[in-house]
């Protein structure tokens, strides 16, 4: 008793790491980007309109260019001729990004194991959550992101550093 | 006494050696099983195979009598009673609720007036569940499109598709190209076709209907047909650098999904020359300056 009583100026101030707060902060306004490609989009729709309501994990804000955005949902079939494309919008957005593969194109190809399908969005850039089904409901793209802001809080800085510039080069 | 009963050890599973990598090329569902008929609807095919069938039907009946009357002989000959005779099998009715549209004589006027027209040109007119098909010649098309277009008792003013099949089990053609035609006045649909062999250069509509330019692209994307005198021809569906035709009866359709390569490459270099080619129109120099 007495010692972990927390002291007058303890009641006023939160003492945590630089890193968390960071994290925090990205993880409560993950803006993703108004990118759909197939069927999986109108989900996508779906979980952003009132019913599932994508804003209250602060997500709501679906931007029209990739410069403003930190997400990229993948909704939908990856042709050959989008991937390019796909390559392009990733690296527009500015650091840092996450993407979703949504749906089971997105992540392995789907049923069209055809000439003109990639089989699996990360093929073409880095996949940070995988959402089977097809399509996934709301609840799942939503269980999906939640699982992206887990990933994001626990995420270090100095990992993305050495990611970024002491491994690739 | 018998000996007793050894405990028999499972065999050991082969292992394989060095990693395993799924053959996607050897695996079965990539095998293509090409087609060895030509299911083109034509009125003199299905003639044809009408008279082929009661021929068959024919020597089926008579081989029947022969196999009796010698059955009969030899009964007669060991004195045991003789077998039945044969009945001749009646040909089976088609079920009116499920008739299948065979071509038929061509009796539209429309079909009759192109056949005036252009005589000896045409090589086939039928009808089909009330389609009208006339099949030209393939130096013809351009002269029987302008026809049906212009014609005042024709008067098809509008190409609502132009499209094309792969027959590769076919011996003197090996693509039917198909124009769909619609009368917006007269409310009549028409399809004109020709059969080009491999390699045939048939002569664009686009002089006469401008809406032939995608369908014709898509064509050349799809089968691999390229028109004369067409303003672009070029891909339209699929990338610059594809190589094939997709439509075509030896592409493999499942299994060729995109999982080896690697897309951050450039294949051949031709997306570079196309991007330094519309670099070049707008002005921007590309090119690495060389050293000496």
């Amino acid at each position: 008793m007495g010692v972990n009583q927390p002291t007058a100026l303890e009641h006023v101030l939160i003492t945590t790491k630089v890193e968390k707060v960071i994290n925090w902060a990205r993880a409560s306004s993950v803006w993703p980007m108004t990118f759909g490609l197939a069927c999986c989009a109108i989900e996508m729709m779906a979980a952003g309109a009132s019913r599932f309501d994508f804003d209250r994990f602060g997500a709501g804000i679906f931007r029209a260019t990739p410069r403003q955005s930190d997400l990229m949902i993948v909704a939908g079939t990856v042709t050959y001729k989008m991937a390019p494309i796909i390559k392009r919008l990733y690296d527009q957005m500015p650091e840092p990004k996450w993407v979703i593969a949504m749906g089971s194109c997105a992540t392995a190809g789907g049923p069209f194991d055809s000439y003109h399908t990639i089989q699996g969005v990360d093929k073409v850039v880095p996949v940070d959550i995988y959402i089977p089904g097809c399509p996934p409901r709301p609840e799942s793209l939503i269980y999906g992101f939640l699982k992206l802001q887990d990933k994001i809080m626990t995420s270090s800085l100095a990992d993305r550093y050495k990611e970024i510039f002491e491994e690739v080069g | 006494m018998s000996e007793p009963i050894e405990p028999q050890t499972p065999a050991e599973p082969e292992v394989p050696t060095g990693p395993y990598v799924y053959d996607y090329a050897a695996s079965p569902q990539r095998q293509v099983v090409l087609p060895k008929t030509v299911p083109l609807p034509s009125l003199k095919t299905y003639r044809a195979e009408v008279v082929a069938q009661q021929a068959a039907d024919e020597a089926k009946w008579q081989k029947m009598q022969a196999d009796y009357e010698t059955a009969k002989a030899k009964a007669e000959a060991e004195g045991k009673e003789a077998p039945k005779p044969p009945v001749k099998p009646v040909p089976r009715k088609d079920d009116n609720d499920m008739k299948t549209p065979w071509p038929q004589e061509a009796k539209a006027p429309d079909l009759l007036r192109l056949q005036e027209l252009l005589g000896d040109k045409v090589e086939e007119v039928f009808e089909q569940a009330g389609e009208l098909t006339c099949q030209v010649r393939k130096e013809a098309l351009h002269e029987a499109l302008r026809l049906c277009r212009d014609d005042a008792s024709l008067k098809y003013e509008m190409l609502a598709d132009q499209t094309g099949t792969h027959y590769p089990a076919a011996k003197d053609f090996a693509f039917s190209l198909v124009y769909q035609l619609t009368s917006i006045s007269r409310r009549k649909r028409l399809r004109v076709r020709i059969l080009v062999p491999e390699g045939f250069e048939p002569e664009s509509a686009c002089s006469l209907y401008p809406g032939a330019n995608w369908m014709e692209r898509e064509t050349y994307d799809m089968l691999g047909i390229r028109f004369k005198d067409h303003p672009d021809m070029t891909r339209i569906l699929c990338p610059e650098d594809w190589e094939g035709y997709p439509l075509r009866k030896e592409y493999p359709t499942v299994g060729w999904g995109q999982r080896d390569i690697d897309l951050r490459e450039d294949r051949g270099g031709v997306l570079m020359r196309i991007a330094m080619e519309k670099a070049g129109q707008m002005g921007i120099n590309l090119k690495q300056p060389q050293a000496d």
